[in-house]
């Protein structure tokens, strides 16, 4: 379970450009939560995962996960317990290395590294079997390096290393931004079985409203470094796209200016 | 011709573990850690101390390589706790290590040719007399161990992570991974290495001196990239061995061009020109066959073995084009 109480993180503060980036969010969410977030330009969203990854440290309130309170943990560490995948299908992969070492890697995580042979026969084996699930015919591709792959398989990659080992959070940034939208479909497929039969607790940033109503059991929406909008697994059932930009437009007293969004 | 080949080998097995520990900092890590000018001629300092001292000369040569990985230490923390840039931490340490050579030794150079070397003294275990092809055996014998060894370290968990952070900083990160102490711990080793290279040179030619560090970095480099260029940089196992030949096949180009005749103090350039031309020829499509030839009697095997659609060529290919 993961809580947040009273976070608050200003940028370039005590200049004339000081941004209040998130102002005092309150936020709690249950075990196996799947929450969708939205939100127009510079709202937060990323800067909300951020907090909790420990990418940035957050200038007043407290992150606790599982009842640990992590506010002053580095990155690294609170990354033991947290999967995270940006838009950017470079970054969560290693290029240069195959995709064994890299799925070998991400199994590690958590856990202590040591002088143990990191692709075994028997890790090789389970490897295989979890890309085989994937569709995409990795699992004969082994040793490959995998700057050799497409966006798209680059990411599912991604997927596969963030859940591989289980982590108690798992928090993606719109991680099909970047794709062609054959690409992203597929991506959002092994998103939603990979976190279904895991059972993980998820955050996903999207700019598509669509995919916003139409995963997971939960909804948020952010403006201004606020939770404006939170919106439950029964109510959100049976909300449009433009039920939506009505309720955001009532709630925050202004227009959802986003060009980048997809209202259809 | 002989003697060429002889220097040339000895040579360049020598600096075979600096070329290794270069290839660890500067190509796996992405670190480029100028502390190797400091640490090879402190470990040649430490190694000439302790063998006046009396130590065993197989200890102190141990001696001087861990003095060498201590100093990487001293750059990693400076770099990883202090904020030191990457450059400056490696130039910090280096000169700073030149007061400690100076106050371990006490003076500027120490000759050691009237104390038994550790070449004498390993032989001696075996029965073996101290020559020059028995040198050159010893010396295969360790440096394919440690090639042995650092590409075993590569391939375990920890091994994998230090490659990451040189790989992707942002990601191994993300996936728990302190990239400091990964940093920190390739120092290390990169300098434990290169302090043994020191320790193994100052033995080998009888003195050791402060200055003994000047110019082995773009040696270490021109070691690097001349195994990369004729063996190919595709799989790592075979850049280890690369490396170790590079350094092999750069020492004995230098032993020719003095067999030949050319003044020493044309030995830099000769360098500056050789890096150079290691790295514009592959450019050159005559070349490129050529090292196609060389690689693929290499790694035929294991490419036959490989299911995939791509080819071990066109990845490397593509590997290379990244960098």
């Amino acid at each position: 379970m993961i809580e947040l109480d009273g976070v608050t993180k200003y940028f370039f503060p005590g200049t004339v450009n000081e941004v209040k980036a998130l102002d005092n969010i309150n936020f709690k969410a249950q075990d196996g939560d799947f929450i969708t977030i939205i939100g127009s330009n510079g709202a937060g969203k990323s800067t909300f995962l951020k907090a909790i990854s420990g990418v940035i440290s957050v200038d007043s309130g407290s992150i606790k996960l599982e009842g640990l309170d992590m506010t002053g943990f580095p990155e690294h560490k609170r990354a033991q317990q947290i999967g995270r995948i940006d838009q950017d299908p470079m970054a969560s992969t290693a290029g240069e290395m195959t995709i064994k070492e890299n799925l070998a890697m991400a199994y590690m995580r958590g856990k202590k590294r040591r002088l143990s042979h990191a692709v075994n026969k028997k890790r090789t084996e389970n490897f295989a079997e979890v890309l085989k699930d994937l569709g995409l015919g990795l699992e004969s591709r082994l040793e490959v390096p995998v700057e050799t792959l497409s966006g798209g398989q680059r990411q599912a990659m991604a997927l596969l290393m963030a859940t591989i080992a289980r982590p108690k959070l798992l928090l993606l940034d719109e991680h099909t931004a970047a794709l062609d939208p054959k690409a992203a479909r597929l991506v959002m497929k092994i998103t939603r079985r990979l976190v279904e039969s895991h059972g993980l607790t998820t955050l996903m940033i999207t700019h598509n409203m669509e995919q916003a109503l139409k995963y997971g059991n939960r909804l948020i929406m952010m403006h201004r470094g606020k939770i404006i909008l939170d919106i439950g697994a029964e109510e959100k059932k049976d909300l449009t796209v433009s039920d939506l930009i009505d309720k955001f437009t009532a709630t925050s007293g202004s227009a959802f200016d986003d060009d980048r969004v997809l209202l259809a | 011709m002989e003697s060429v080949i002889i220097s040339g080998l000895q040579q360049g097995l020598i600096y075979g573990f600096m070329a290794l520990g270069v290839l660890l900092t500067f190509e796996l890590l992405g670190f480029p850690d100028l502390s190797v000018e400091g640490t090879f001629p402190l470990g040649a300092a430490v190694t000439a101390r302790a063998v006046v001292e009396g130590v065993d000369p197989v200890l102190a040569v141990l001696m001087g390589a861990a003095a060498g990985g201590i100093a990487g230490a001293a750059t990693g923390i400076m770099h990883t706790r202090l904020n030191i840039n990457n450059i400056l931490a490696g130039i910090l340490t280096a000169t700073a290590i030149y007061t400690v050579m100076l106050r371990t030794m006490g003076r500027p150079n120490t000759p050691l040719l009237a104390y038994d070397n550790v070449f004498g003294q390993v032989l001696g275990w075996f029965g073996l007399v101290e020559s020059h092809l028995n040198t050159i055996l010893f010396l295969t014998i360790i440096v394919v161990i440690a090639r042995l060894l650092m590409g075993w370290f590569l391939s375990t968990d920890l091994g994998l992570a230090v490659r990451a952070t040189g790989s992707n900083e942002r990601m191994i990160r993300a996936l728990g991974v302190s990239t400091d102490t990964m940093k920190l711990l390739a120092l290390v080793i990169s300098n434990f290495l290169v302090g043994l290279s020191g320790a193994l040179a100052c033995q080998a030619q009888g003195f050791a001196d402060v200055g003994m560090g000047i110019g082995v970095l773009v040696a270490a480099i021109a070691s690097v990239i001349i195994g990369e260029t004729l063996f190919g940089k595709g799989r790592l196992n075979t850049v280890l061995t690369g490396v170790i030949l590079g350094s092999i096949v750069y020492r004995a180009v230098l032993a020719v061009a003095m067999q030949v005749g050319l003044p020493a103090e044309d030995f830099k350039m000769i360098t500056a020109v050789l890096v150079l031309l290691a790295l514009t020829l592959p450019n050159m499509k005559f070349l490129g066959r050529a090292r196609s030839k060389i690689s693929g009697m290499v790694k035929g095997i294991k490419r036959s073995r490989t299911k995939s659609g791509y080819s071990a060529e066109s990845i490397a290919g593509q590997s290379r084009g990244d960098r």
